[in-house]
């Protein structure tokens, strides 16, 4: 009985301690690994035009159209355009042949446009997380462009 | 072959086996294996939990995240079988607690204990790698192999 009581008061004193950990993110990039969460696609500094908006919003339709695919975030920075997603369960054997289709379509359809593709869950996570900051309006353009900057450097990463 | 060996063996011989064969206690193999598959299941499925839990948290990507956990991984079943409780599971479950990364631990934590007795140098230190020493060796050797062929293939032109 007793240890049944200490477990009790460590789980209690854990959830605490466990709650301290949290971030103040918005629900979208909370839930972003376990469930489709779709965010809405975003170009930054582009508030006179709407011209990059409309791309992006292609751009992400495109991507979500590829077999496989579901769940597509994109983030148009300065210069690089991150199209992040993520790959359905079965298909994640055929995972760099999505890549490779996805790459050569995005190239073909938008051949001006640099993009940075990737099926990796951090990135996606982060690209969620910048999403749910501009649209909180947490970061300035210079800020937002650093930090897609700093994702493009984490995809890069091998080790 | 088996014939041949039966041949050799006198009629009593041949009796006796039979009469073993009467009294050995069946292996439950079909019960053993989905008791390995079970809990070498629920082992890597906390290994795909640590895991997410270092990309939410920490600035590891899908790919770099492997190294730490199955660091925690190997350093929480290093702890489980210092504690005794490892053994257990290993009895319960078989080959579905040594095959993952977590038997890895065990087995030099175990090789440990058992030479505790022979001094710390010459018997924890000279037996600590008894077991997993091998499974270092060849995964080096064998990484450094591989590492050799695609060199080699990548000098000559790729694939």
């Amino acid at each position: 009985m007793k240890s049944k009581q200490k477990i009790v008061y460590f789980l209690f004193i854990l959830s605490f301690l466990l709650a301290g950990c949290e971030k103040d993110y918005s629900s979208v990039s909370r839930w972003a690994l376990l469930k489709t969460v779709d965010p809405k696609p975003i170009a930054i500094g582009d508030k006179e035009n709407g011209a990059d908006q409309q791309a992006v919003e292609e751009i992400k339709k495109e991507t979500s159209e590829t077999d496989g695919i579901y769940d597509v975030a994109v983030v148009k920075g300065a210069k690089d355009i991150i199209v992040a997603y993520k790959v359905e369960h079965m298909h994640r054997f055929k995972m760099k042949s999505i890549e490779k289709e996805l790459k050569d379509k995005l190239k073909k359809n938008f051949p001006d446009e640099q993009f940075t593709v990737s099926s990796d869950f951090k990135i996606f996570l982060e690209t969620v997380r910048l999403y749910d900051r501009i649209e909180h309006n947490q970061y300035s353009e210079k800020e937002a462009n650093k930090r897609v900057k700093q994702i493009i450097a984490l995809k890069k990463e091998l080790t | 072959m088996a014939n041949k060996k039966n041949k050799q063996k006198t009629p009593q011989q041949q009796q006796y086996e039979q009469l073993e064969k009467k009294f050995e206690t069946k292996r439950p193999v079909l019960k053993n294996c989905i008791k390995a598959f079970f809990v070498g299941g629920l082992i890597c499925t906390i290994g795909q939990v640590i895991s997410y839990f270092y990309i939410y948290f920490f600035h590891f990507t899908e790919q770099t995240s492997g190294n730490p956990t199955s660091a925690t991984v190997i350093f929480f079943s290093m702890l489980l079988t210092g504690f005794g409780i490892y053994d257990r599971l290993g009895q319960f479950a078989g080959a579905g607690s040594a095959v993952p990364v977590s038997g890895f631990g065990n087995s030099i934590i175990s090789a440990a204990i058992e030479h505790r007795t022979e001094g710390f140098v010459l018997g924890v230190g000279g037996n600590i790698f008894k077991l997993a020493g091998s499974v270092i060796l060849f995964g080096v050797f064998s990484a450094f192999v591989v590492a050799l062929v695609k060199t080699i293939i990548m000098e000559l032109g790729g694939l």
